[in-house]
């Protein structure tokens, strides 16, 4: 008793709100309606699209610092471990303005940019950017984690075997991780989904080119078009719940273990 | 090991392709503009598009100070329509701007309130009243020296207190990025009163106006565009300038309750 009331306070308090939210979504045809205004059609399009390329970018450039991370044995791991987790904890401004300073007009790399005749910041392209600065350490940490479980002796098995780097990595090594890198992906996806301060910040909120879907919540409120941002909201509450109702459902937990293979 | 980085950094580089690409054959003009022109240049849009066959048009809205500072920051926009001179002018001093600064309409202050004014504001001397909820924008956002002309000029008057000034300041209880939001703030219930332009008053239906005496009435707020120099069209950039001081530009923006820039 003395248990179940505080747990039951805190339940209430994180479900309330967003279910009043979903609740208000799908109440009348308000939600129908706001979907098909061209900012949250447009922004809903924008958010698939560039969460795509993001992780395309992240799970090819990810997974050969997964395993790095996971097998290498060299000095500066655990530094270079924090910095590659230290997107996780920084707030997302903090990551909009970083990206400004290297990639802006008058950043680092500003310059040499514009010299080639590429200009990323407030561009599509630097949403991606700041999706993938975001969104990249949950997919890393729970590869290198996935990887670092996998079991030596049984690639070692498959070389006896006659099998090939290649074919090790493709047959033994990636199954074995696969439920990880699933996990860290999912969580991943859903992260750079949600990305909201890092791309107000470095992409700015430009309709069509650079609004995603939580831009939207944000711009359409501003705007006194509660409905359109409610709409927006709904439709990544329900991703997010998807995503973490799948990934409990399909298994994955181990893998989620922030604490496994650290 | 080398062919490993190639996939990726091909995504990249043809990633970076397409957003330094010039824009295809239809022009496609991006006006960056203050956040109290949001609906009226929704309208101008559309017009736009038909008077200038070929023409399409993206619109950002923001405080122009935000739109000023990601210009700097090599923000892909073709024009700045800003709510002051000051905005435009910092662009036109750092060398930012093609050609000269253009007004291209007026406006005036109003307070506002929510439509059942539960702090019973009926002057604008009862804004320093005690416990009154204000809510204000941010120092850099325009408005915010407009309404501290017309407070600093109604402490002035008779009948306010010497102290109206400081108390008015003390009543305020959120700075907002832009006008847009103080107002959703105010049509929410969120605030009790607050200094917006007459435009934003009068498209809200949900808000209630109080007069400011004439006395008090800020210089005129004067809207300045400029083309900026990065512009990848500046002729059309500059056609749409021209067009929107016209008789065509000028009767919507009348519409919108703006005033012509005198």
């Amino acid at each position: 008793m003395t248990t179940r009331l505080p747990a039951a306070l805190l339940v209430v308090f994180l479900a309330l709100p967003v279910g009043v939210l979903v609740v208000q979504a799908f109440a009348g045809r308000a939600m129908v309606d706001a979907i098909a205004t061209p900012a949250v059609r447009d922004a809903l399009v924008l958010s698939l699209v560039t969460t795509t390329v993001s992780l395309v970018i992240i799970v090819a450039l990810g997974t050969p610092l997964a395993l790095l991370l996971a097998r290498g044995r060299f000095r500066g791991r655990a530094l270079l471990e924090t910095v590659v987790d230290l997107p996780i904890v920084l707030p997302p401004s903090v990551a909009g303005l970083a990206l400004l300073l290297v990639f802006g007009r008058r950043g680092a790399l500003g310059e040499a940019l514009e010299v080639a005749g590429i200009s990323i910041p407030f561009t599509t392209l630097a949403v991606v950017l700041a999706q993938v600065f975001v969104a990249a350490p949950f997919f890393v940490r729970a590869a290198r984690a996935g990887l670092a479980n996998v079991d030596r002796q049984l690639e070692d098995a498959a070389r006896d075997l006659g099998a090939g780097e290649r074919q090790v990595a493709r047959h033994v090594t990636l199954p074995l991780a696969a439920p990880a890198l699933a996990a860290g992906l999912v969580l991943c996806w859903s992260r750079a989904l949600g990305e909201f301060g890092a791309t107000i910040m470095f992409a700015g909120n430009v309709p069509g080119r650079t609004q995603t879907l939580p831009l939207v919540v944000y711009g359409e409120f501003q705007a006194g078009d509660l409905e359109a941002s409610i709409a927006a909201a709904a439709i990544l509450i329900l991703a997010a719940f998807g995503v973490l109702l799948a990934v409990r459902t399909l298994n994955w937990r181990r893998a989620l273990d922030l604490r496994a293979g650290g | 090991m080398t062919s490993r980085w190639v996939a990726p950094l091909a995504v990249v580089l043809l990633l970076a392709a397409c957003s330094s690409s010039p824009a295809t054959q239809p022009v496609e003009l991006t006006v960056y503009a203050a956040a109290s022109l949001r609906d009226a240049l929704e309208q101008v849009a559309t017009a736009y598009v038909t008077a200038a066959p070929g023409i399409s048009m993206v619109i950002a809205t923001d405080s122009s100070a935000a739109l000023r500072t990601q210009i700097e920051q090599g923000a892909p926009a073709d024009v700045l329509l800003s709510a002051d001179i000051a905005n435009p002018q910092r662009l036109f001093d750092d060398g930012l701007v093609e050609g000269g600064i253009t007004f291209f309409a007026g406006n005036t202050l109003v307070v506002i309130v929510p439509s059942d004014n539960p702090a019973a504001i009926r002057t604008p001397s009862d804004l320093a009243r005690q416990g009154v909820r204000i809510v204000a924008a941010g120092d850099e956002v325009p408005i915010t020296g407009y309404a501290t002309q017309v407070v600093n000029a109604l402490a002035e008057l008779p009948d306010y207190a010497a102290d109206f000034a400081d108390a008015y300041e003390a009543n305020v209880v959120s700075r907002e990025d832009n006008v847009q939001a103080v107002l959703a703030k105010i049509e929410l219930g969120e605030g009790d009163a607050a200094f917006v332009y007459q435009t934003d008053a009068l498209a809200s239906g949900s808000v209630r106006l109080v007069n400011i005496p004439d006395e008090a009435t800020p210089i005129q707020v004067l809207y300045a565009g400029v083309v900026i120099a990065t512009s990848a069209h500046p002729e059309a950039a500059r056609a749409f300038l021209h067009w929107l001081t016209g008789p065509d530009g000028r009767a919507i923006l009348a519409e919108f309750g703006f005033m012509p820039p005198s």
